[in-house]
């Protein structure tokens, strides 16, 4: 008869947990959703997928949706791939989604080819979609609102020559191959370089920093090896960022290149604001959250919307730092819309 | 093959007890029999009540089923080595694996082109090749060098993912349209299929697996390994020549999930399935397979996978955050496993 209390204990136990979680988890969903206008027709609810849930940007774009949620009166449900960065996982949580029959999706697509499927799915049983971040190789969604990165590249390779005075030998270091957002900013760079920089010379723009800051590294030293001479470095992402710098303090080059990074994080505002990096493209996070969910609501209340959105990019350097704007975009009050 | 040899049966089925307390005991045993069942069965009533009426909706359940698959194709293989006294760490690498060298034998025929039949067929059939040659040298190298299968596998989990992103060229391997696109799709073509084909696919395997290790001789044979390694060598049976052929012929299913696992992403891609085998493993553990080896069941590791795919599924239709789902799924492996010893309390 031990069996049946043994039993009997787990289930309870369980299901105590179970009630625990989903008390929490519906004052939680409550929280958000307080600033909703009471009375008149049902508040939509809109999912909010991201490519996963600890990294800062991410939580950036949550606080702008929950911000969009509460102007339009969404609710906005937040649910990242259980693993972070697993395709198969998101595509699970997609079709979760679509199941539940939520009124409207906005997704960053971890693959721009794997989510095409789950995305034609939802478009299919009236569930629209709005793209955010990167892109998407489906023409079902409704729109893609995200940084222009092309346009990120330029303004760096303008900071650059400027820094140069039009003249020097120059750096590019990739991030890695089929990263589309990326590359993008890669060919904006080369592009820029020949507008605002033609009497540069781009001695190095074929290497690869790889996935993560370790491999970024190494490829930053051994491009400065070999490279001496080098005056001034641009890379396209975070993680390459943080390696060349890290590079260029552990070569002591740091301060006398010039360099140009993307993304910030808090060791390469760090850098800004000792004067190692010379300038610094950020992009907008919140702003992201905040359009994705706006351009969906617009779309299922049937009002005018964007095909594509530009959520905008900010040169952040030593001289503008300090600035209240700037301030916001490289330290936003997340906990003003994520935990009140 | 040695010549057909009787196993002894205590190890597998204890023999039965006297009368006096046969009724009730046997009540038991069919009660733990399908224990497994219950949990999947209260862990889904559960969610009825507590979820909105879409979790019980015709779709999800549909969506449910399809998200069971690649763990539930994969844990039938699993079972197999577990039962045996295994373990097998490289599935996921395994995984991602064929679907690299699904992705490189479709574009054999050009970038592009819609694949045709023939070579659709040929790329499934490939990466079933690979996950084989896996579980061969995994079987081989613990037969002959006499390694314990945890730290060949830990080593094959390295090798597989190294060779995948090799073949793969270190990025995610895009494929022309083809059929192979169509087996886990939620509504699929056609229509009178109702469910995706890799369902009917799974419920095929999973019949076959029981069939294997309840009607064959080979099934007999891991039961035998599994319970007592010596006594089973004692009574003629090749051990080494077994694992070998337990290890491929698991690896046969590891390679229709990644069959699988390729239909889902539509692209080759190296960094896929990362985790997964312990998803697989826990599958197995929850259905009542024991990693001491000579207990398991296909039914007991498909529900155990399901158990699994019910609650994701409905931790997400509650809005419950991530962090909850791995805590509630890790409650319930250790559960299950706790009932399992007691199962070890009362049969003794």
């Amino acid at each position: 008869m031990y069996l049946k209390k043994y039993i009997a204990l787990l289930s309870t136990a369980f299901s105590f947990m179970m009630l625990i979680s989903c008390n929490s988890s519906s004052s939680t969903e409550n929280k958000t959703t307080t600033a909703n206008t009471e009375g008149g027709t049902e508040k939509l609810r809109i999912a909010v997928i991201p490519k996963g849930s600890t990294h800062s940007f991410w939580k950036s774009i949550h606080a702008g949706a929950v911000k969009a949620g509460q102007e339009t009166g969404a609710e906005i449900i937040w649910q990242g791939p259980q693993k972070e960065d697993d395709r198969q996982m998101q595509i699970q949580v997609v079709q979760n989604f679509i199941s539940q029959g939520v009124d409207g999706i906005v997704l960053a697509p971890l693959d721009d080819r794997s989510l095409a499927t789950p995305v034609n799915a939802a478009v299919k049983r009236d569930i629209p979609v709005v793209i955010i971040d990167s892109d998407l190789q489906s023409k079902e969604y409704s729109s893609f609102v995200a940084t222009d990165n092309k346009m990120g590249g330029k303004l760096c390779a303008q900071r650059l020559a400027e820094l140069l005075g039009g003249k020097g030998k120059v750096i590019m270091l990739r991030y890695s191959e089929g990263s589309a957002s990326t590359a993008e900013r890669e060919a904006g760079f080369l592009e820029g370089m020949k507008e605002y920089g033609p009497n540069i010379e781009l001695i190095s723009t074929n290497q690869y920093a790889g996935a993560t800051m370790e491999k970024a590294f190494q490829a930053s030293q051994n491009l400065l090896n070999r490279f001496p001479q080098v005056e001034g470095v641009y890379c396209p992402n975070e993680s390459s960022t943080q390696g060349m710098l890290r590079a260029l303090q552990t070569s002591g080059k740091a301060k006398k290149v010039k360099f140009v990074g993307f993304d910030a994080n808090a060791t390469l505002i760090a850098g800004v604001q000792n004067g190692e990096i010379h300038g610094l493209a950020v992009q907008n996070p919140f702003m992201m959250g905040y359009e994705g969910v706006k351009t969906i609501v617009a779309v299922v209340k049937k009002e005018n919307y964007e095909k594509r959105v530009d959520t905008g990019v900010k040169l952040v350097t030593q001289e503008n730092i300090n600035q209240p704007e700037v301030q916001e975009l490289i330290n936003p009050d997340l906990d003003k819309w994520l935990n009140q | 093959m040695t010549p057909k040899v009787e196993i002894p049966p205590a190890t597998v089925m204890p023999p039965l007890p006297n009368k006096s307390k046969g009724e009730s005991s046997s009540v038991k045993k069919v009660l733990l029999q399908f224990a497994p069942f219950f949990g999947l069965l209260s862990v889904f009533i559960l969610f009825v009540i507590l979820c909105p009426p879409a979790f019980y909706s015709f779709y999800n359940f549909k969506t449910i089923i399809t998200q069971t698959v690649i763990v539930g194709i994969a844990a039938m293989g699993m079972t197999m080595i577990i039962i045996s006294g295994g373990i097998d760490l490289s599935v996921g690498s395994q995984i991602a694996l064929g679907t690299v060298v699904i992705a490189t034998i479709l574009n054999m025929g050009g970038p592009g082109v819609e694949a045709s039949t023939g070579i659709t067929i040929l790329a499934a059939l490939g990466a079933i090749a690979a996950c084989a040659v896996c579980g061969w040298l995994i079987g081989l190298t613990t037969s002959r060098l006499n390694i314990v299968p945890f730290i060949v596998t830990l080593g094959v989990m390295q090798i597989a993912r190294g060779v995948a992103k090799w073949i793969g060229k270190e990025q995610t391997v895009s494929t022309p349209v083809n059929n192979l696109q169509k087996l886990m799709l939620l509504d699929p073509e056609p229509e009178w299929l109702i469910f995706a084909p890799g369902v009917w696919i799974t419920i095929l395997l999973v019949a076959l697996t029981a069939v294997v290790l309840k009607y064959t001789v080979f099934g007999r044979y891991i039961f035998a390994i599994g319970s007592n390694e010596k006594t089973a060598r004692l009574c003629g049976i090749n051990v080494s020549l077994t694992r070998m052929a337990i290890y491929t012929f698991s690896a046969l299913f590891t390679g229709v999930a990644s069959v699988m696992q390729y239909s889902n992403l539509t692209v080759g891609d190296p960094t896929a399935a990362a985790g997964m085998e312990l998803d697989i493993i826990a599958a197995v553990v929850i259905g009542g397979g024991s990693l001491s080896g000579g207990e398991g069941s296909a039914m007991g590791s498909i529900i155990g996978a399901l158990i699994m795919a019910v609650l994701r599924n409905g931790c997400n239709m509650l809005g419950v955050p991530n962090f909850v789902q791995e805590v509630i799924i890790g409650v319930i492996i250790i559960g299950a496993v706790a009932i399992d010893r007691l199962k070890h309390h009362i049969k003794a």
